[in-house]
């Protein structure tokens, strides 16, 4: 784990595109050796049974690498929109990997959030807590306008209507001069309680970039919303929606209410995506239409699959992979769509379990449960 | 509004209508065949139209300068291309994943979707700018007492006409039609009847997006113009007209062709009118909205769709 | 050897259901009595399953009525008919491969399991408690069919060969603890041996716990001849005979819809 979050500070702080080729290099070498060797395995079975350890180790190792680059502004920003997007990401796992709803707007959905929070923060005098609340809130409430009409309908029908969602969301906003057309709203920096993110700070005399802040935040929530996906597997709840998922003929037999379930999903799901954009949009403290494009959905999707669908897990080294390599390898910036779009389509067909697959549900991990084989 | 103004509203929503029909004939027989909704076609009526345009840069570089050969060269170089694609998906991307969850087919199409649209905006010289599409087709226009028609637009009509048309009698009275129309009812006892499955799907996948090149050619024909981005609008209305008239339903994807231009068209004239905060950029959302709600009345379209599952 | 038939549980009154131009029940009336195991044969296609499916509200009836316990249920949705307390298993499995046995099995106590946000998400100690007492439950029904399927209550259901999958069908179905069941053709790719052991079993179970009523279609006469009390035939969608197993095999309706014309009239002769 440590060696993991070394490697992660290293990759940071790698300036030329050598260094970062280097270490990549390293890293497929050492998956392979570990799969050669077998050494994976000890490994994974200590993280599925001691879950809370390895969540304050992460937890632990994010702190470190803030406290590495406290005063590299980049470095904290990309750290920030990990996380962020890493929220984004949970509340789609809830609607793709646990109900199987389809969302391909999540990256409309965080722009709701933005945008609601440009507008309240800057037109009322509303506390920023309920702010960065609020923004969740309206995108689980356009949500569920969106999700009512397909409940009755199959799949693809609400892969529609999402898409749809998704390329308008954009269109929209542009020719809208209330929401600020293709130029967008400024947003004031995030105060919570006193507490103004914006400005940086000194501890015992080093100098520290105001964006560790946002790190803090990003990290509390983060960790929240995985507390969150985690106890809904972990419940009656997981197991209603996987059966929905799998199932649904057998599951209205057995009275899982389906509606329920998929709309309770689709709402949580957008509820975290708006909150998260909430944040973003106040700490980059503005919001254009430009960063909310489908394609920008589909990459939220691409972090779902490639982390392995259904399993929180594997979204964190996801987003890292997808979100922090083009920035280093600045070359593939321009192509990362395209690319991304292949690695998908590469993982569909041929590992369609990404990274980490999903495990069997184990209600309450780290106890026996009754007559294991 | 004078009657020459609503003339050419007409024409246009024609026009749009039948560009939406042939996309939404191309989703009905990809689902009809195999159940499928294959997000990439829109990108590949886009790829259709740039390759079009491409023979068409080549052609007249190389000194043809008939319109009428440039246009075949056009048609013959973008059906060929959009065909031979369209059969790619079908076998290295859709059938590999026939017994996956069906969610894993609409990702993998909806994101070869998204490598056709940018390996187009990155690869094509300048592609992120929309390119002029060439005027080939005559300038003239008639009068009908006070009404003005471009001949250009009753000749991209009739041609779409005549297309579907054409489609229609393939699929009904060829023994092809008879093979793919058994494979969409039935594939297992199709297979069982001796029909080639694989040969089949290759085919109506090659035929749809071979229809849909044309599209993009009388897209680009009519508006003079062909952006990278056409493709996915084009396929998201596509695919709702589709659902409008029912999947799987052929007259219905015409029919939720048409039907989705005129709910545009309403949308952009008579919404300003009523509501005059609404501008017509909003003729999108409203089209959108009102195809959601005929979907919550209706789900599976107003012709019903061919609903394949048993309990 | 017939016990008197108690009241009528599941009742339907000139059940109608038409899909576009196919009728595929056609004014069924039928009882069915508490505590009894009636059989349900007829043809392929004659209509059994689909009456399964408008009882158990995944159809809406064309016309006509069911009732449970004198309560009409023709309108209601799945979820509230299982409620009421009838629960089935599928002629094609349906189970979900990637979930656990337990987690198979548990899906058909969703009456007892507390749905509530809080509940779940907060009340995370009460959850456990509801959880173990499921386990249990879940666990010994395995036992009572099969030790070796119990043992592998954790593992994905995907894991276990086609019987040991109906089992676990047939265990979400009585693990609520019903009043009415529905077997749809439960013998399906099993050998003469894995039926009658695999109805043991159930009859076992209903034994122990309170005597479930359970309709049964199913195409081996075996399996009809041993365990039910009464059978009703139906042919398009009709009830054409009704009685003891003997009665209806020697009914010439009956012969008639199932070995044909000829066949019948050959044996009349």
């Amino acid at each position: 784990m440590a060696t993991a979050f070394a490697y992660l500070w290293a990759l940071l702080h790698a300036e030329s595109q050598w260094a970062v080729g280097g270490l990549l290099l390293l890293a497929v070498l050492v998956m392979f050796g570990l799969r050669r060797l077998r050494w994976g395995e000890p490994l994974g079975a200590t993280a599925s049974a001691s879950p809370r350890v390895l969540g304050v180790g992460c937890a632990l190792g994010v702190l470190a690498l803030a406290a590495a680059f406290h005063n590299v502004h980049f470095a904290l920003l990309l750290v920030c929109t990990v996380l962020l997007y890493a929220v984004v990401c949970l509340g789609l796992n809830i609607q793709f990997g646990y109900a199987g709803v389809v969302n391909f707007a999540g990256a409309a959905f965080f722009g709701v959030g933005s945008y609601t929070a440009a507008t309240l923060a800057t037109h009322t005098a509303l506390p920023h807590a309920l702010v960065l609340l609020a923004g969740g809130a309206v995108a689980a409430a356009i949500g569920s306008l969106l999700i009512w009409p397909v409940l009755r309908t199959r799949g693809h029908y609400a892969a529609l209507v999402t898409i749809a969602f998704g390329i308008l969301f954009k269109s929209f906003l542009e020719v809208n001069d209330t929401l600020g057309g293709p130029q967008g709203l400024r947003i004031p920096g995030l105060n919570l309680f006193g507490w103004k993110l914006g400005d940086g700070f000194e501890l015992a005399g080093i100098e520290i970039s105001f964006y560790a802040n946002y790190v803090l935040l990003s990290l509390v929530l983060c960790l929240a919303a995985f507390v969150f996906v985690r106890r809904i597997e972990r419940s009656w709840i997981g197991l209603a929606m996987d059966m929905i998922r799998t199932d649904e003929v057998a599951a209205a037999v057995f009275g899982v209410g389906i509606a329920r379930w998929k709309v309770l999903a689709f709402t949580f799901g957008n509820f975290l995506a708006g909150l998260a954009g909430a944040v973003y949009g106040m700490m980059t403290g503005y919001v254009a239409p430009n960063n909310f494009t489908f394609a920008d959905s589909l990459i939220l999707v691409s972090i779902l699959i490639l982390g392995g669908i259904g399993n929180p897990w594997g979204i964190l080294p996801a987003a890292t992979i997808v979100l922090i390599l083009p920035e280093k390898f600045q070359f593939i910036q321009e192509y990362r769509f395209l690319l991304y779009a292949l690695l998908v389509i590469f993982i569909l067909l041929f590992r369609p379990d990404g990274l980490l697959p999903r495990t069997v549900r184990d209600y309450f991990p780290g106890r026996a449960p009754k007559d294991a084989a | 509004m004078g009657l020459d103004i609503l003339s050419q509203y007409v024409v246009n929503t024609l026009m749009l209508g039948m560009i939406y029909a042939m996309v939404a004939v191309g989703f009905t027989l990809f689902f009809g065949v195999l159940d499928v909704i294959q997000f990439s076609h829109g990108d590949v009526l886009m790829l259709g139209g740039f390759t079009a345009l491409a023979s068409y840069l080549g052609a007249s570089a190389a000194g043809i300068a008939n319109p009428w050969l440039l246009l075949a060269i056009m048609l013959l170089a973008s059906t060929a291309v959009t065909a031979a694609l369209g059969a790619f998906v079908a076998r290295f991307l859709v059938l590999p994943l026939k017994n996956a969850p069906p969610l894993n087919t609409l990702l993998v199409t909806l994101m070869f979707g998204l490598a056709v649209r940018e390996a187009v905006r990155l690869f094509y010289p300048n592609g992120s700018n929309p390119k002029p599409f060439p005027r080939l087709l005559p300038d003239t226009s008639f009068t009908l007492g006070t009404l003005a028609l471009r001949a250009d637009s009753l000749m991209l009509l009739a041609a779409g006409l005549v297309v579907v048309v054409g489609v229609h009698l393939l699929i009904t009275r060829t023994k092809l039609g008879l093979a793919i129309r058994a494979v969409a009812q039935d594939g297992e006892t199709a297979r069982v009847m001796g029909i080639d499955f694989q040969r089949v799907v290759l085919l109506t996948f090659g035929l749809g997006s071979a229809l849909a090149a044309m599209a993009g050619v009388m897209n680009g024909l009519y508006y003079n113009e062909i952006n990278f981005g056409l493709g996915l609008l084009l396929g998201v209305i596509g695919f709702s007209a589709a659902i409008l008239g029912g999947l799987g339903n052929f007259l219905g994807a015409i029919l939720g062709g048409f039907l989705f231009a005129a709910l545009q068209t309403f949308g952009a004239v008579v919404l300003p009118m009523v509501a005059p905060a609404i501008t017509s950029a909003y003729k999108d959302v409203f089209a959108f909205t009102m195809v959601i709600l005929l979907m919550a009345w209706k789900p599976t379209g107003l012709i019903a769709e061919r609903s394949s599952e048993r309990v | 050897m017939t016990a008197p038939l108690l009241a009528p549980l599941l009742e339907a009154r000139a059940l109608t259901m038409r899909f576009g131009g196919v009728t595929a029940l056609d004014a069924l009336d039928l009882v069915v009595h508490e505590h009894e195991i009636l059989g349900l044969l007829g043809p392929n296609g004659s209509g059994k399953t689909t009456f399964f499916n408008v009882v158990t509200g995944l159809y809406a009836a064309s016309g006509g009525q069911v009732l449970l316990d004198g309560a009409e249920i023709t309108r209601h949705s799945p979820q509230a008919v299982y409620r009421a307390g009838v629960t089935r298993t599928f002629q094609r499995s349906r189970l979900s491969l990637p979930l656990t046995v337990f987690d198979n099995v548990a899906i058909g106590q969703t009456q007892h399991m507390n749905p509530g946000l809080v509940f779940n998400l907060l009340q995370r100690r009460a959850l456990r408690r509801q959880v173990d007492e499921t386990i249990e439950q879940v666990h010994a029904l395995l036992q009572t069919f099969s030790a070796g399927m119990a043992a592998k209550l954790w593992q994905p259901a995907g894991t276990l060969s086609m019987i040991d999958r109906r089992r676990v069908e047939v265990c979400r179905a009585l693990v609520s603890n019903p009043r009415l069941v529905l077997l749809d053709e439960p013998s399906a790719g099993m050998t003469h041996d894995e039926t009658r052991e695999l109805m043991d079993d159930i009859l076992l179970v209903r034994s122990r716990l309170s005597p479930f009523t359970i309709v049964i279609i199913e195409h081996e006469m075996g399996v009809i001849q041993r365990i039910t009390q009464r059978c009703a035939v139906l042919n398009y969608g009709k009830k054409i005979a009704e009685g003891s197993f003997d009665d209806i095999t020697r009914d010439p309706e009956v012969q008639l819809a199932y070995l044909g014309q000829d066949v019948a009239e050959g044996a009349q002769a």
